[in-house]
C-alpha cells in the first residue's frame, strides 16, 4: 500500500507569533517589484545618510566627548517620560490596572490568610507541635 | 543633551501632516512609520517595527554597533533590550513551531499523567515488617541485663 509523499517544508511551516518564517519561505524575498526596489533605495539612502553623520563625527579630528545616538535618547525617553502623558484610561487600560495592581494582592491575602486558618485549627485540635524553643521573650 | 522637544517622541499622530513629521522625526519612510494603536496604553507616536531580533541581522554588514547589530541613528525597537542577541531569539526554526511545541506538549504531558497514576496506585514487590535479632535488640534498646527478656521468635517451622 503506497502512503503519500510527506507534506513539503512549506506547507509544514505556518507564520507564527514566535519566530519569522525562513527567508526560503517568506514571500517578502522573492518579490522583485519596482515598488519594492524604490522603497530599498530610499532606505539605503537615509542609511547612508545617517552613516556619514556617524562617521563625520567619529573621524572628526577633535570629536566630541561623546557621540550621542539621538535614536537612543528617543527610545529611553519614549520609553520612561512620554508613558504617562499619552497614557489614557480607557476600558482595557482600566481592567488591566485593577488585574495587576490588585489581584496578586487579593491573591496572596486569601492564600495566606488560609494558610494561617488552617494552621489555627490543627493547633486548637492538638494536631500541631510546637517546638519548645522560642525566639520571643 | 540638547535635544529639542520636538526631536523627542510625542502624542499619537492624527493627520498625515503629523505623521510625516514623525516619520522624518525618526528617519523613516513615510511609507514604513506605522505607530503603535492609539490604545491609551503610553506608546505615542512610537513606530511598530516588525518583532524581529538583533540574531536575524546580517552578521557581515558594517555595523555601526556590532554587538548590537544596530546602526547610529536607526529607529530602535520598543522592546530593543529584550531582542539583544543575548536574549529572546526569534530566528527561524529547523522544526516549525507548531510541531515542536505539539511534541512537547504531548511528552510532557503524558509523563505528567503517568507519574500521577503512578501515584495513585503504587507497584513494588510485597514487603512485610523489619525483623530485629537478639529478641527485639533487648539489650540494645535499654533492657535489664540481670532480667530474662521476652522471647520474640520471627520464624514458624
Amino acid at each position: 500500500m503506497a502512503w503519500a509523499p510527506p507534506p513539503s517544508a512549506a506547507k509544514l511551516y505556518r507564520p507564527n507569533a514566535y519566530v519569522s518564517l525562513p527567508a526560503e519561505l517568506d514571500p517578502a524575498t522573492h518579490d522583485t517589484s519596482p515598488e519594492k526596489l524604490r522603497a530599498e533605495a530610499e532606505r539605503l539612502a537615509i542609511r547612508s545618510r545617517l552613516k556619514r553623520q556617524y562617521l563625520l563625527q567619529l573621524n572628526d579630528p577633535s570629536p566630541p566627548a561623546v557621540i550621542e545616538n539621538p535614536a537612543l535618547i528617543r527610545w529611553a525617553y519614549a520609553k520612561s517620560q512620554n508613558v504617562y502623558p499619552t497614557f489614557r484610561p480607557t476600558p482595557r487600560t482600566s481592567f488591566l490596572g485593577a488585574v495587576y495592581g490588585l489581584g496578586p494582592l487579593l491573591f496572596w491575602i486569601f492564600v495566606l490568610k488560609a494558610d494561617r486558618d488552617r494552621q489555627g485549627k490543627r493547633i486548637q485540635e492538638g494536631k500541631l507541635k510546637q517546638p519548645p524553643l522560642s525566639v520571643f521573650f | 543633551s540638547e535635544m529639542s522637544q520636538d526631536m523627542m517622541p510625542g502624542p499619537y499622530p492624527r493627520t498625515p501632516e503629523e505623521r510625516a513629521a514623525a516619520a522624518k522625526k525618526y528617519n523613516m519612510r513615510v511609507e514604513d512609520y506605522q505607530p503603535y494603536p492609539d490604545d491609551g496604553l503610553g506608546y505615542g507616536d512610537y513606530p511598530m517595527l516588525p518583532n524581529k531580533s538583533q540574531y536575524e541581522r546580517d552578521p557581515w554588514y558594517q555595523w555601526d554597533q556590532p554587538d548590537m547589530r544596530h546602526n547610529w541613528g536607526e529607529p530602535m525597537h520598543w522592546d530593543f533590550d529584550m531582542y539583544i542577541r543575548n536574549r529572546v531569539d526569534t530566528s527561524p526554526t529547523v522544526v516549525p513551531w507548531h510541531t515542536m511545541s505539539k511534541h512537547f506538549l504531548l511528552f510532557v504531558s503524558i509523563m505528567l499523567i503517568m507519574f500521577g497514576v503512578g501515584e495513585i496506585y503504587p507497584s513494588y514487590r510485597p514487603v512485610g515488617p523489619k525483623q530485629y535479632p537478639f529478641n527485639d535488640l533487648y539489650l540494645e534498646r535499654g533492657g535489664d541485663p540481670n532480667k530474662e527478656p521476652p522471647a520474640v521468635i520471627h520464624y514458624e517451622i
